[in-house]
């Protein structure tokens, strides 16, 4: 199944960017519990009201299991990259890299390993080709942001 | 040098990777439930390693305002937006526009919250992210 990326539909295009909000958002909270805490502290904390958070909203929403057959085990296991991923930052924040370089060199990983894995179709998810459009997009997205961090603000 | 510029990539990458997971999950479950698996089984795996290294308390973690506690109820619609959007429009679009969000939201908190910076560089990186998002989005009924 191969599907063009540039099939996103409103919905999808305003969710996602939204989602980018949230983020802010979070980098604002978590942060704040560093500048009082350890890093460790910082990212246990919002792990924890996150999972008695969940617990509420899935007690609320009861949304349906998609599929009645089990899934593998190591689709358990993306917290652990996720927590990995603070311990890793915590690392090269103190670091020559600071924020700006971290903050970069993340996206260029992130983006990369993203069209990677849209190309394979990784991890039983959809395989995307990207088009022309797309990579333009991505030149145009990230350059914006890369002046963002690197010259835009002081944080 | 080397070693923490690999180390910031490798960073980017497991961001990726563990929205591929959970998205994974996602398929099988929902993204909600995906979501709470990302939640908890993080939170078993910063204790251990809090636990093994220490310190997890230093600092005065209690002095901080009571609204940087929500950064937890926050994330959990993150992750399960994350998980949702990934098998609807791929990996690099949804890596994409977050970023794009992230980085116009971030702005825009700068200046509620008067953060000195440069105003050309904003509008100059506001405006190519505004462009990229037209761009992406224009091919839409092709």
């Amino acid at each position: 199944m191969t599907q063009p990326l540039q099939t996103t539909s409103v919905l999808h295009f305003a969710a996602a960017f939204g989602t980018g909000g949230l983020l802010s958002l979070m980098v604002l909270f978590n942060g704040t519990l560093a500048a009082y805490g350890s890093l460790f502290f910082a990212s246990w904390v919002p792990h924890l009201t996150g999972t008695v958070a969940a617990l509420v909203f899935l007690m609320i929403m009861r949304p349906k299991r998609a599929r009645p057959a089990r899934p593998p085990l190591w689709v358990y296991l993306g917290g652990v990259s996720g927590a990995v991923t603070v311990m890793l930052t915590s690392a090269t924040l103190n670091s020559a890299l600071a924020l700006s370089g971290t903050i970069a060199l993340g996206l260029a990983g992130q983006m990369v390993f993203s069209l990677f894995a849209d190309m394979r179709g990784l991890f039983g998810l959809p395989q995307r080709t990207p088009v022309q459009r797309d990579y333009l997009a991505l030149t145009l997205i990230i350059a914006g942001s890369l002046i963002l961090i690197f010259f835009g603000a002081s944080r | 040098m080397i070693i923490y510029a690999s180390l910031a990539i490798l960073a980017g990458i497991l961001v990726s990777l563990s929205r591929q997971i959970n998205g994974r999950l996602a398929l099988s479950t929902s993204a909600m439930e995906s979501s709470f698996w990302n939640h908890i089984v993080g939170l078993v795996f910063i204790t251990a390693v809090a636990v093994l290294v220490g310190g997890l308390f230093a600092g005065e973690p209690q002095a901080s305002p009571w609204w940087a506690y929500l950064g937890g109820p926050v994330g959990v619609i993150f992750i399960a937006a994350g998980s949702w959007l990934i098998a609807r429009i791929g990996a690099a679009q949804t890596a994409l526009l977050i970023i794009a969000g992230q980085m116009i939201s971030g702005v825009v908190l700068d200046v509620i919250m008067g953060a000195p910076g440069n105003l050309w560089a904003r509008v100059i990186g506001v405006g190519l992210i505004l462009a990229g998002m037209w761009v992406a989005h224009g091919g839409k009924k092709a």
